[in-house]
């Protein structure tokens, strides 16, 4: 039974971590019509960087939070304003292209900068302790603190989005940008501030995986297909879509654990024999697939 | 006068003809080139920093006269068969990728025209640049790739000195065997039953492959229970799916073979989700190079590696203690089973090529078959290098052995890999169960 | 009798184009003649290789205009099938490089039925998510080694074997490449002017009108992927031939899709020379970039920075890639 409990609650936490990575690219999905499949390039960054400023400073690398969302607005608005913006201009394909090249760009400059090894926080207030929370589940400090935090950051944008007047303006030039320029707002900006949020919240969210998860210049890729499975499902451009989304794709990657609670529970040695947790990731891609053949248009999607 | 000239004419030409006729390796190549391709970035970057370290030393201590070892190849300058011939390592990195590996060897043999290869560490690396060095009739020496499948190709310039993972995996049966049986040192006879699951978790390339068959292998031979047999990505970053399913199977005994990285990232998962096992085995790799020791810390206490080498074994062996010395000396870090292999290896290349006289490969392979070389002049606690020539393994070194060690703390508190198996060598007892976190 | 004949025909190109391409293709026949060094060939071959890759891609996302980011699946089932059938049963590389195709060409029409559902971003997404979850599948089926992946032995398998596609010198490959090269080449013009090519066209410019007119477009969609599909499979038949290793990991990594995507894309989308072009420019450049810049010299990745800026620009300014810049040239030069 712990084995179930402990699954699931590591699924949920992670789900909430991966929520706020794909906050981000739903935003600017939302906002202009783009793919940024650089956008595990940015997370890796954001990892990175919390990194840097933990070691750098002997700080908790939970408080590097701040550091890693000014640092993730910045690339986000430099990434538009010296690149996006031009890409826009011309047909899907040089956009795909050329979003991949700039994926390729981060994730070299980041090979060339901190080298190929894996890097990992060593250090810091939580690392290695766990919490016992019964029935033999254990949670460790590092995840149980960054879901907390994705959430608090989640509902931050949120607010912003909703409640501010920056935020409807993004909303509106989401839904209409030629309506939402008639009213006066300015779409360049726009663009460039829904990069500026995009990129700074999933740097954010990559600050907190750091803790608990080793970075490398070449784990973006990964995060650029979880975080498309959680747009679609969610629905592209649907900030609470998201959120319910990235709780699923959490759970998606507790297959194995699943998978395992069935093989103990019943005892089939067949079961022990299936490599699952090889497949850990491959549940995530069909489910991608699977869910833009059947209802592209995710839970809560407006834009199809 | 016209005599003379006459004479002093064919003088000139008998020189100039016996210059141009005899091959130019007679005139002592001025130096013997190896090419060597080790992992020098990537995930198993500091393995590959100790297996260059060692590698280097040997070449350093063949090409000058240093009296005071007692090593055949520290007698002279050079290859003493070959006029002196200085030894050259030409280094390439292989990233731990196998076709970027296979492409420098090509490199290697057609542009740098070296006269043999030594190299990968990783298996699944070798594996393709034996490949290569096949096709090509260059001679390669391997010193510490250990999955068995290498030298059961049937390839004619392939040569490799350590043991390999046949051997090594029965041997931790062996010790657990031995477990039950009392024979362990300072561990009263342990209850089969309590040991009886064992679970294991390899990284997926060629070796962690290989090494999951000898574990079910030695697992029904010996009869234990093999609740699970996990193969993990060799490039992940997150192993808390892996480690997790580890404790769903609730083993007594967990046995890993990892690289440096997820070495240190499956040890620090086991510790955050607070599991763990009464034994707790690395074979070798990861588990011995100085960065899983470092990063590991106090939880490493415990923890039982295979290993091939350890400092303890200078206090067997004078020899290993003075070069340890020296590669202490160089690095900053004892001899590691990687450094003292990849020392070993070259070493072998130096004995081979004494023995050859020539550089021409058809000589070095018919050396290299014929070569033995005494335990004496090792630096690792081995009977020899000697190379089988017939039935289903060709080319494996049949006088290597094994040790298993554990990390303890010594009476100052340092952290020391003591032996716990060969049990007839034990430098101390054996912790048990596993009790670091 | 009539399609071979539309395959030899030229005629609509500017006589210019035709010399220096006929000029080009000669060089090509005799380069081994000359002195090279083993790189060259070896960066010789790998452009055959990606020409072939980049027209096939063309096919579906140039004329077709659906960028496809999941070609290295079916480069990975050539491959594979060649080489397992090869290790296993030892069927030469003639037999079992059709075989390749064939099992290639059903698995893109099972996937593609409901893939064609989708369009733009959401298309290539999904062919990603197919793409690697495909990948992960061999890196744990045993049948086909796994992640160990899979090596021609040069004990079991010695060369020189025609039939089996086993050689020792270079120069062999460089043939047998060429040869199918040139067959590409000569199959792309044929499509171009075939009825399913000037489908593609119409569809690309406005579905809808091609729907109006009655063109089912969500078949000839699939059969232009299976032409896709068929392209890369042959080449990676040829590949396990060549290189005698693979490994899922790498043969049928994302990083080999979008490279094929890009030969075409940079030479030129949606006409014949483009991927040729892009093939000419960017393998020599990634391949001399890798050797000066990369790894040897002590910074690793710069090449591929160098690499992606190039793509960044051209993606950004010039997306009709190399031969878009040509036409667009001589559509001025014609006022």
């Amino acid at each position: 039974m712990d084995i179930l409990l402990g699954s699931i609650a590591a699924g949920i936490l992670l789900g909430m971590v991966i929520a706020l990575v794909a906050l981000g690219l739903t935003i600017i999905f939302g906002v202009m019509d783009i793919v940024n499949f650089a956008h595990g390039e940015f997370l890796m960054v954001g990892m990175y960087t919390g990194l840097l400023t933990a070691q750098a400073t002997g700080m908790d690398p939970i408080f590097t939070l701040p550091v890693a969302a000014v640092v993730g607005f910045l690339l986000g608005v430099l990434c538009y304003m010296g690149f996006i913006k031009f890409l826009l201009r011309g047909p899907m394909v040089a956009q795909l292209l050329g979003t991949f090249g700039l994926m390729l760009f981060l994730r070299n400059l980041a090979l060339l900068i901190f080298g190929s090894s894996d890097k990992t926080v060593h250090h810091g207030i939580l690392v290695g302790k766990s919490f016992d929370i019964g029935m033999g589940v254990i949670v460790p400090a590092t995840k149980l603190a960054a879901a907390g935090l994705s959430v608090v950051a989640f509902a931050a944008v949120w607010l912003l989005m909703n409640r501010t007047k920056i935020g409807k303006a993004l909303t509106a030039t989401a839904l209409n940008s030629q309506a939402a320029r008639y009213m006066g707002i300015p779409t360049g900006k726009m663009n460039a501030l829904a990069w500026g949020i995009g990129g700074g919240s999933v740097t954010v969210a990559g600050a907190l995986i750091v803790n608990f998860w080793a970075v490398n210049p070449f784990m973006g890729l990964l995060f650029t297909m979880i975080a498309f499975a959680v747009v679609a499902l969610g629905g592209f451009g649907s900030v609470p879509g998201a959120f319910f989304a990235g709780l699923v794709v959490g759970l998606i990657m507790e297959i194995p654990g699943f998978w395992d609670f069935f093989t103990y529970t019943f005892d089939w040695q067949w079961m022990a024999d299936v490599p699952m947790t090889s497949l850990k990731y491959m549940w995530i891609y069909v489910a991608y697939f699977v869910i833009m053949v059947v209802r592209p248009r995710g839970l809560f999607g407006w834009k199809q | 006068m016209k005599g003379m000239m006459r004479f002093g004419l064919v003088w000139v030409t008998l020189v100039a003809i016996f210059g141009l006729t005899v091959p130019a390796e007679v005139f002592a190549a001025e130096e013997i080139k190896i090419g060597v391709i080790y992992p020098l970035t990537g995930g198993a970057a500091a393995a590959g920093r100790e297996l260059r370290a060692g590698a280097e030393l040997a070449a350093e201590i063949a090409n000058n006269v240093m009296a005071d070892l007692p090593m055949t190849m520290a007698k002279n300058g050079g290859v003493k068969a070959l006029g002196g011939a200085k030894i050259t390592l030409i280094f390439k990195d292989h990233e731990g990728n196998p076709t970027v590996g296979a492409d420098l060897a090509k490199k290697l043999i057609l542009d740098d025209k070296v006269h043999g290869i030594l190299g990968c560490y990783h298996s699944s690396v070798t594996k393709t640049v034996s490949a290569v060095c096949e096709q090509y009739g260059v001679p390669m020496i391997n010193g510490s790739s250990t999955s068995p499948d290498l030298t059961q190709r049937g390839f004619k310039w392939f040569w490799r000195t350590t043991p390999h993972d046949k051997w090594f995996t029965k041997d931790l049966f062996e010790l657990l065997k031995g477990l039950t049986e009392g024979k362990v040192k300072g561990v009263k006879a342990v209850q089969k039953k309590d040991i009886q699951n064992v679970a294991s978790a390899c990284e997926n390339t060629e070796w962690g492959s290989l090494v999951t068959e000898m574990i079910k292998l030695f697992a029904e031979e010996y009869k234990y229970n093999l609740r699970k047999t996990l193969l993990y990505a060799d490039k992940a970053t997150d192993l808390s799916n892996e480690v997790r399913s580890l404790k769903a199977a609730r083993p007594d005994v967990m046995l890993f073979a990892s690289y440096t990285s997820d070495a240190i990232l499956m040890i620090k998962t086991l510790k955050a989700e607070k599991i763990k096992a009464k034994i707790i085995w690395g074979q070798d790799a990861g588990f011995e190079t100085p960065e899983f020791q470092k990063t590991v810390g106090d939880d490493i206490v415990g923890i039982l590696t295979r290993t091939v080498f350890l400092p303890k074994v200078v206090e067997v062996k004078k020899l290993a203690g003075q070069v340890n010395a020296m590669y202490k000396a160089k690095t900053g870090n004892d001899f590691s089973g990687a450094s003292a292999r990849s020392f070993t290896g070259l070493q072998t290349w130096v004995h081979v090529l004494e023995k050859a006289g020539s550089t021409k490969p058809a000589d070095i392979q018919a050396a290299a078959n014929a070569i033995q070389i005494p335990g004496s002049e090792l630096v690792v606690p081995w009977a020899g290098v000697k190379f089988s020539t017939t039935g289903d393994e060709i080319g494996q070194n049949v006088l290597g052995s094994g040790l298993i060690g554990q990390y303890q703390k010594d009476k100052d508190g340092k952290l020391v890999l003591e032996i716990v198996y060969p049990f007839d060598v034990a430098t101390a007892n054996m912790i048990y169960p596993f009790a670091a976190w | 009798m009539e399609a071979v004949r539309n395959a030899l025909d030229f005629s609509d190109f500017p006589r210019i184009d035709l010399f220096i391409a006929g000029a080009v293709f000669l060089l090509f026949l005799i380069f081994p003649v000359f002195p090279h060094s083993s790189f060259a060939m070896a960066t010789m071959i790998q452009f055959f290789m990606f020409s072939i890759y980049g027209m096939g891609w063309n096919t579906i996302g140039g004329y077709g205009g659906q960028v496809d980011l999941g070609k290295a699946q079916y480069v990975g089932i050539g491959a594979y099938t060649t080489g397992v059938m090869l290790i296993r049963w030892d069927v030469p590389f003639w037999f079992s490089m059709p075989i390749g195709m064939a099992i290639a060409v059903i698995w893109s029409f099972i996937i593609g039925y409901p893939l064609f559902r989708l369009k733009g971003h959401y298309f290539a997404i999904a062919t990603i998510a197919t793409s690697l979850v495909l990948k992960d599948l061999f890196t744990v089926w045993p049948f086909v080694g796994a992640a160990r992946g899979l090596e021609i032995s040069p004990i079991r398998f010695p060369p020189p074997d025609f039939l089996r596609l086993i050689f020792k010198e270079d120069i062999h490959y460089y043939y047998v490449i060429l040869g199918f090269f040139f067959l590409s080449i000569l199959y792309m013009n044929w499509f171009r002017k075939s009825r399913l090519g000037y489908q593609l066209r119409c569809i690309k410019d406005n579905e809808d009108v091609a729907l109006s007119l009655g063109i089912n477009v969500h078949w000839a969609k699939i059969k232009t992927y299976a032409i896709a599909t068929a392209f890369v499979s042959m080449v990676g038949s040829f590949h396990v031939c060549y290189i005698k290793v693979i490994e899922p990991v790498d043969i049928m990594s994302l990083d080999l899709s979008i490279l094929i995507a890009l030969m075409a894309m940079l030479g030129g989308a949606g006409s014949l020379w483009g991927p040729i072009i892009g093939a000419g420019v960017l393998i020599p450049l990634k391949s001399y970039l890798k050797e000066w810049l990369g790894a040897a010299a002590g910074l690793p990745g710069i090449d591929l920075i160098l690499y992606s800026v190039i793509i960044m620009v051209v993606s950004a300014f010039e997306p009709r890639g190399i031969w878009g810049i040509v036409e667009k040239a001589r559509r001025r030069k014609r006022r």
